[in-house]
């Protein structure tokens, strides 16, 4: 796979709450129907890994942020408006 | 029954307090921030929010050896460790050695909502974190407010207020928040956190002056607490912030110690007033310009000096240079003593000038050398500068209850363009009724006149007051000679 063209995504929840089910299903949809598997996923607790949260700079749940390719995007709700969330990803896929 | 003032030795009742290191302000809530419990310091842009929780960070550490969580909004970590530098104060050697650390939720990623159901939990995981992670006794929060800028659910950001206020006190750390006060009403008040987010809140204002901005702060609240109520000033300056609290004029009077007596060393002024100025007395030095009221202040010094006693010179009509080259003049020296920690110099401009910070400049001035005597050159010079006739009587009230504390005679020059004119009697009435409002608070007035006699122009010296002494009522005529006051003999008519 072309380096240059990876795209590593983490998505930050807290706990096994609804919420954060419902957040992680609908990515997993958006990516598997638009980014036709061509991607990293990480998914962190935040109970787990407050570490983590605070190198980035997490302050809601759930956030998505998308590390790869720059820049670095963030974007915080349950990621069920689809097209608002590939926009805000600003990951333009054809 | 609550009292209204703080005795200084006696125990402060209510919540226990920690010290927050910053000058003045732990005497001006009554002991120090409620521990345990968290303040709102509220104030708009420009009122040094940012400097007061740094401060109370800074010297938890180095002084307390408390431990401290900056978690900051506004500002990133990377700027407040460039700004506190410019108060010598280094916060990067304790990042390193784990006694502070920063959680940083300053806005610097663009952050786009996908809908409103998120909460904001993780950041009360990572201020958990970072209190466990350096055992932090002390929390400071610097624009909790934008919070609800930054986010469109409301509910959720007071949600998380709350739960923060609730998560703070049951770990036990002492927190210090600040959130803006703007004209809008934006922020904390707005959404109704105020309440629940703190259990005191403290207000900064920053008023215009002629030439500069006057900082002042009050205590909205203090749950569960006794402090001094009113407003007072405070400064930030290059050596960080100095509140200068109200002294105290009701608790713990002092009185003058008439057993002791201060000399002007000059035989027959000591003599008649009784044998010198009684130890704690504030007295009035009042006469025209050119009758030399600035040699008997110089002269009331001098004679300190020479007994061993240091004294505070307030230089508010000439500046200190001259002072020094007058005194040249008269033969005497005022650069050794002031070497010597024997004599110390306090002044300040007179625009916009900051009652209270004078007087905290005297106080501080007194307390640093050990001073028993004071000369003010001159009060009229207050009266003039931009303070309101009710500042300078509270000025000096405040700065006699501290002198009577501390056993300090003061000798005040006032300017008054009073002659001795025809009559004895128009002498006596004009005189009080220029002094009136200085007299009631002043224990001593000492008159120094002119008249006009013939050809010449006398110099005439009378002691109208002195609160508790025996002394002389008559009228001396005197001169300076070769710098030096000598009085002569008594006026005759």
């Amino acid at each position: 796979m072309n380096q240059s063209r990876q795209i590593i995504l983490r998505l930050y929840i807290t706990g096994q709450t609804s919420t954060s089910r419902i957040a992680l299903a609908n990515l997993k949809k958006l990516i598997d129907e638009e980014l036709l598997g061509m991607y990293e996923l990480q998914v962190i607790d935040v109970l787990q890994n407050p570490q983590l949260a605070e190198e980035d700079k997490i302050l809601a749940t759930p956030t998505l942020i998308k590390v790869l390719p720059p820049p670095i995007r963030k974007i915080i709700g349950d990621l069920s408006d689809g097209e608002k969330v590939l926009l805000g990803l600003d990951l333009t896929v054809r | 029954m609550k009292r209204k003032g703080i005795t200084q030795d006696g125990p402060v009742h209510g919540l226990p307090r920690i010290a927050t290191g910053i000058k003045g302000f732990d005497e001006f809530l009554g002991g120090g921030l409620p521990r345990g419990r968290a303040t709102l310091v509220s104030g708009s842009t420009g009122t040094g929010k940012t400097v007061f929780l740094s401060s109370f960070l800074y010297y938890g550490i180095k002084e307390q050896g408390e431990n401290g969580v900056f978690v900051t909004f506004e500002e990133t970590p990377a700027d407040i460790l460039l700004n506190v530098k410019g108060f010598g104060w280094e916060f990067e050697p304790l990042i390193q050695e784990s006694r502070l650390t920063f959680v940083d939720a300053s806005p610097t990623d663009e952050v786009v909502e996908a809908g409103v159901k998120y909460n904001l939990s993780p950041l009360l995981q990572r201020i958990g974190h970072a209190i466990k992670k350096v055992a932090a006794k002390r929390v400071v929060i610097d624009g909790l407010d934008g919070l609800f800028a930054r986010f469109s659910n409301k509910e959720v950001v007071r949600a998380t207020l709350y739960a923060l206020a609730m998560d703070l006190k049951s770990i036990g750390v002492t927190a210090l928040i600040s959130a803006e006060r703007s004209e809008a009403g934006a922020g904390l008040s707005r959404y109704g956190a105020m309440d629940f987010v703190s259990d005191g809140v403290i207000e900064l204002d920053l008023i215009s002056g002629q030439q500069q901005f006057i900082r002042t702060m009050s205590i909205r609240k203090l749950r569960g607490c006794e402090y001094r109520s009113g407003v007072v000033e405070y400064s930030i300056s290059h050596r960080g912030i100095e509140i200068y609290p109200k002294i105290d004029t009701e608790s713990l009077v002092a009185l003058t110690d008439f057993s002791v007596r201060r000399k002007f060393g000059i035989t027959q002024l000591d003599r008649m007033l009784g044998g010198g100025v009684p130890q704690g007395h504030v007295v009035l030095l009042s006469g025209n310009t050119g009758t030399g009221k600035t040699t008997f202040g110089m002269q009331f010094i001098v004679e300190g000096n020479r007994t061993g006693e240091k004294a505070v010179f307030v230089a508010l009509e000439e500046s200190i240079t001259q002072i020094k080259k007058t005194a040249v003049e008269h033969g005497w020296d005022f650069d050794k003593p002031e070497q010597e920690g024997k004599l110390s110099f306090v002044t300040t401009g007179l625009i916009d000038i900051s009652p209270d910070r004078l007087l905290y400049q005297i106080v501080n001035a007194v307390d640093r050398i050990g001073a028993t005597r004071l000369v003010v050159d001159s009060v009229s010079s207050l009266m003039s500068a931009t303070m309101s006739e009710e500042q300078v009587r509270q000025f000096l009230i405040q700065l006699s209850a501290f002198l009577k504390r501390k056993g300090v005679t003061c000798v005040m020059n006032y300017l008054c363009s009073a002659n001795f004119g025809a009559m004895k009697g128009q002498l006596l009435s004009n005189i009080m009724s220029n002094e009136m409002r200085l007299s009631s608070i002043t224990d001593g007035l000492i008159m120094l006149l002119y008249v006009e006699r013939g050809q010449s122009v006398r110099k005439l010296l009378n002691v109208l007051k002195l609160r508790g002494s025996v002394h002389s009522k008559e009228v001396f005529r005197y001169e300076i000679r070769k710098g030096k006051i000598v009085i002569q003999g008594k006026y005759e008519e």
